[in-house]
């Protein structure tokens, strides 16, 4: 059977592969179906959702729309999601790649460093990082990745202390290969499967930090973000609550449908190679 | 002259506070075009010895004398470049290729690594090594794990001649093919040595393999020389206690035996 078949049979990954979808259209359709700016002034202010057609979702203490923004938010969420996860899993398995093959004092040294890295909570040094360098989608992207590359770069290096043994390592180096490139070559790529197998949970927890980010002010200040519409909101929590629900569903939709996603892509593949 | 000699090499590991040689002061000697057999049971030190002499683990004794040079002595890059003239062949093929490379990117990787043909070039070289080990050369694209065990075996000994070697480190190169696939394998060997001159340091359990296929055989046990000598002679008289045992072992050679 097929992986995307087996993916298919799974009714939990099957939901999740459909929120993500949805969460992907709203991301790529913002800029056709609002094409103005989203934090322009769109109606009256505080207007409550399904009364008016032209804003179904109302407006918020300014008067902008809040469809708009959710729209936009899509877009923050998941360029950030992504690009932090990539960064993370990127830096974690280059250095635990060096770590793993290198051996004596260079692992010494890159392990150290995580260790310091991994001892200060992840969103205590994004948000240090944020306020020291200033908001901005990339500094957001860095802050988020600084402190999720320690897990992926453990796993990394862990799979390729077992690797670095191997046959056909020996075999490259009989014919000359350059230890660099046995290490990018050769060991790296057959050290991913399990680094990848982390992507679900990193990506949910960056979209997760950008958010407390964005509600701390943290956020990049000309982006609607979702963390930042729940901030928002919460000047008029008792009034007008739907500011603070409509993005904080939206939000758990998003984490849950990546990690649903993600779990049974790992799932299924990890069944293709247990067979193999 | 001779092309490796190795003098008095030693490797000890230590295990729980212990330390165990598990080659102890061994010498031997190959000729260029020789086949010299390394024989023994399971733990006596061959490929220890095989290990040792391509660099890939470091003695803690002795001298390794290869084309003349000082090999021990070699580092970096030096190193890296004189492993065009010293190759090997695993024991199972399938562990020693990288799982996800195709039969073209294991021959390209040597011709490429000691700039021996141009990328243009390279295509044809690969097809013609393909060729000299009794390979098709649409076999190229293939990946490694869709191809028989004889066919990949042939493929580690087109990439261990694709750097024209003048040795090649044979670490139980036959043991894991079944009888016939291992009889063609054996031919292909001899053929090569008479055609390039080849010399092997040929690994293996199984006398009878080396009685074909080797000119002299030094048997181990325990990381010691137990007997050395021209392969027929040991084989047919051993003297040796672990020789006599090693002989008894393998019931072909009984039968066969006028």
């Amino acid at each position: 059977m097929s992986p995307l078949r087996r993916f298919l049979r799974k009714p939990e990954a099957v939901a999740g592969a459909i929120l993500l979808a949805a969460l992907v259209a709203m991301a790529l359709s913002a800029p056709m179906l609002f094409p103005g700016d989203p934090q322009a002034i769109a109606g009256p202010a505080l207007l409550p959702p399904f009364q008016d057609w032209s804003l179904p979702l109302g407006t918020d203490r300014l008067g902008r729309d809040v469809l708009a923004e959710l729209f936009y938010g899509a877009r923050t969420s998941l360029a950030v999601g992504l690009a932090a996860a990539a960064a993370a899993l990127a830096i974690g398995s280059v250095v635990g790649t060096l770590a793993g093959f290198a051996g004596g004092l260079v692992d010494e040294v890159l392990m150290r460093i995580t260790d310091a890295f991994q001892t200060v909570p992840g969103f205590l040094l994004a948000l240090a990082f944020v306020s020291v360098v200033g908001p901005s989608l990339g500094i957001v992207v860095i802050a988020i990745a600084l402190g999720t590359w320690t897990g992926p770069a453990r796993v990394a290096r862990a799979e390729v202390l077992s690797i670095r043994e191997r046959d056909y390592v020996a075999g490259a180096r009989v014919i000359g290969m350059h230890p660099l490139a046995i290490a990018f070559r050769e060991v790296l790529p057959n050290a991913l499967p399990p680094v990848l197998a982390m992507s679900s949970v990193i990506v949910a927890a960056a979209i997760l930090t950008e958010a407390a980010l964005s509600f701390l002010g943290l956020g990049d200040p000309n982006r609607a973000t979702w963390g930042g519409m729940i901030a928002e909101g919460r000047a008029v929590l008792r009034t007008a609550p739907f500011l603070s629900i409509v993005p904080g569903i939206a939000l758990v939709l998003t984490v849950l449908g990546v990690y649903l996603a993600g779990e049974g892509i790992v799932e299924t593949t990890a069944v293709r190679r247990g067979l193999s | 002259m001779n092309l490796l000699t190795v003098s008095n090499l030693t490797k000890r590991y230590r295990r729980g506070g212990k330390t165990i040689a598990a080659v102890d002061d061994i010498s031997f000697h190959i000729e260029p075009g020789e086949t010299l057999a390394l024989a023994g049971p399971s733990g006596s030190g061959k490929s220890t010895i095989a290990r040792l002499v391509l660099r890939l683990i470091e003695p803690d004794a002795g001298h390794i004398e290869f084309e003349g040079n000082d090999f021990l002595a070699l580092s970096g890059a030096a190193l890296r470049q004189r492993r065009a003239r010293l190759q090997m062949v695993f024991q199972d093929p399938l562990a020693a290729f990288n799982p996800r490379s195709t039969v073209a990117r294991l021959l390209d990787d040597p011709l490429r690594i000691h700039g021996i043909a141009a990328r243009a070039e390279r295509p044809r070289r690969i097809a013609a090594l393909l060729e000299r080990v009794g390979l098709a050369a649409d076999l190229a694209p293939r990946a490694i794990h869709e191809i028989s065990g004889g066919q990949r075996q042939r493929v580690a000994i087109a990439r261990a001649i694709a750097t024209k070697p003048s040795l090649i480190v044979l670490d139980e190169a036959v043991s894991a093919l079944d009888v016939s696939v291992r009889g063609q394998i054996l031919e292909l060997l001899l053929d090569l040595q008479r055609q390039e001159r080849i010399a092997y340091l040929f690994i293996s359990h199984d006398l009878g393999v080396v009685r074909a296929i080797a000119h002299r055989v030094v048997l181990l046990e325990a990381g010691e020389i137990a007997e050395c000598g021209d392969a027929r002679t040991v084989i047919d008289a051993p003297q040796s206690a672990i020789g006599k045992a090693l002989v008894a072992a393998a019931p072909r050679l009984n039968r066969t035996r006028p």
